[in-house]
């Protein structure tokens, strides 16, 4: 008892925490759309196109929170342009935009001269260096992002179940389409100083995956992905804290741990 | 009242004509049989109509009134050839029709019990009530097309699409299936525009049958284009009409 108070005595521990239950909320209520969806490959995308906008950011002096939602959420609508207008694959334009974000931000980071210590919060992500205003932010589009969610609900989930429906029903499928890149790109932007560019798909995908394996409504998958995804993020900061490991990996583990066994419950089913 | 009126209408993909000048129309409270071949157009033609696919020339109207205009959306109800879904989608038959629900009869505007009520009644009348707490990926071919037809006239269109709604299901459930589509036509006076394959379903279910091979080749009565001249035009010299007995048509 005496250990868990004297954990939540410090500041940024309490930050982290309260970081981690919002975005263990946010990530998986969007990340059961990209799931149902098959979209990981297009989060993945525009995680890694948020690079490009850190790096762009650090060239041109702008705040890089800033610089890479405003990246990735560009990228974002050119994906859902190109896919919507041309011939090609959604997979082909989603690795087309991948590998031209990610030379890009190579490109750029290689000209940088000096070493950049706000650029590796951002590429590896720390939870534990989350500030007040950081809070605020995710916050704001915590509420935001589940309010529009909710209130789309029923239009979202019969595109998600089947696009060609929902548009014999009169509903602009166009609209939330873009709408949910939209969303996408900005609550992956907002959940990067958690884990970081490389790891932050994880946050939006595996507590959904996992409770797809034992969801049997969608109430259910909704309701059990926020919680894996809560639960992830407080035991994984708990045992960075206790383990003295990085905490953005560990919350990732520790949501996989779970993934699997929830895969094993479902196996046995 | 006329139900659906096309006029020249025509479908093009890579310079090719998928449907040329077709010009047809269905009263209202009528069951119309789209026949033909394999890639004759007739997907294309629903989906032209309803529109899922854009289409170069001609016009389409419901009603009387032109159907590119996005209200008339509500007023029609589809059933797909396969319906394209993930099989592990966490939905149960409930939660897929609440999606549809009118606004009049939805949660959070009038309370959960009202659109339980009105959803129980659909199901009821499709005869999938004890369908309602199921996974939708459990359904077999027959109970899912059920769901689907519940889905399709929720918003209580006036007019329904099927798209070879119950190939895949077998003989009974086909046969539950078309006497459901029956039911709501007389009941509820429902136009049913159909495509089948099955020349027994069209003779014994189809008041009207348009014979399609890219353009229209005939339009009538089941009587008058189900013969083995007419089948023999749109199918090829191979082929001619065996109606069985057993399916008169009344």
């Amino acid at each position: 008892m005496s250990m868990i108070s004297e954990f939540l005595s410090y500041p940024f521990i309490r930050r982290a925490l309260l970081a981690s239950v919002m975005v263990g909320i946010l990530c998986p209520f969007v990340g059961n759309f990209v799931v149902l969806r098959r979209m990981s490959f297009f989060a993945d995308a525009i995680s890694h196109s948020a690079f490009a906008g850190i790096a762009a950011g650090a060239i041109l002096g702008i705040d890089l929170s800033v610089s890479s939602v405003v990246v990735a959420i560009l990228i974002a609508l050119l994906i859902a342009f190109l896919s919507e207008k041309t011939s090609l694959s959604h997979d082909t334009v989603i690795g087309v935009a991948f590998s031209g974000a990610i030379a890009t931000g190579m490109l750029i980071i290689g000209a940088l001269k000096g070493y950049r210590a706000d650029l590796f919060a951002f590429l590896f992500g720390d939870i534990l260096a989350i500030t007040n205003s950081d809070l605020l932010l995710i916050f704001v589009v915590s509420i935001l992002t589940v309010a529009i969610l909710l209130i789309f609900l029923k239009p979202f989930l019969q595109i998600t179940f089947n696009s060609d429906l929902a548009r014999v029903e009169g509903i602009n499928v166009r609209f939330f389409e873009y709408l949910l890149f939209l969303i996408i790109a900005i609550v992956i932007t907002v959940s990067l100083k958690i884990v970081g560019i490389i790891l932050v798909t994880s946050l939006l995908i595996v507590p959904a995956a996992s409770a797809k394996n034992l969801a049997s409504s969608m109430k259910h998958l909704f309701v059990l992905s926020s919680l894996f995804g809560v639960i992830s993020g407080i035991t994984g900061l708990a045992l960075s804290v206790y383990l003295n490991t990085s905490s953005g990996p560990t919350i990732v583990l520790v949501s996989i741990g779970i993934f699997f066994l929830t895969m094993l419950k479902r196996a046995r089913a | 009242m006329k139900a659906l009126s096309v006029e020249n209408l025509c479908v093009k993909a890579d310079n090719r004509h998928l449907i040329e000048n077709i010009t047809f129309s269905v009263e209202e409270g009528r069951i119309a049989a789209i026949i033909g071949p394999n890639g004759a157009g007739k997907t294309t033609l629903i989906k032209a109509i309803i529109g899922l696919i854009p289409y170069q020339t001609g016009s389409v109207s419901l009603f009387g009134h032109p159907f590119r205009h996005k209200n008339s959306h509500t007023r029609v109800g589809y059933v797909p050839q396969r319906l394209e879904f993930d099989r592990t989608f966490p939905l149960t038959v409930s939660e897929l029709l609440g999606f549809t629900v009118p606004p009049i009869y939805s949660f959070p505007f009038h309370g959960k019990g009202k659109e339980r009520k009105y959803t129980d009644r659909l199901l009821e009348t499709v005869g999938a009530l004890d369908l309602r707490d199921r996974n939708i990926g459990s359904l077999s071919g027959g109970e899912l097309q059920r769901v689907m037809i519940a889905r399709a006239i929720i918003n209580e269109p006036g007019i329904l699409f099927l798209d070879e709604a119950a190939s895949g299901v077998d003989i009974k459930g086909q046969e539950r299936f078309y006497d459901l589509v029956m039911r709501l036509n007389k009941e509820k006076g429902l136009t049913v525009i159909l495509i089948s394959h099955d020349l027994n379903v069209v003779y014994r279910f189809a008041d009207d049958v348009l014979c399609l091979n890219r353009r229209l080749v005939c339009t009538g009565s089941p009587e008058n284009t189900l013969t083995n001249e007419v089948i023999k035009t749109v199918y090829g010299e191979m082929m001619g009409a065996y109606i069985h007995s057993c399916n008169e048509h009344d």
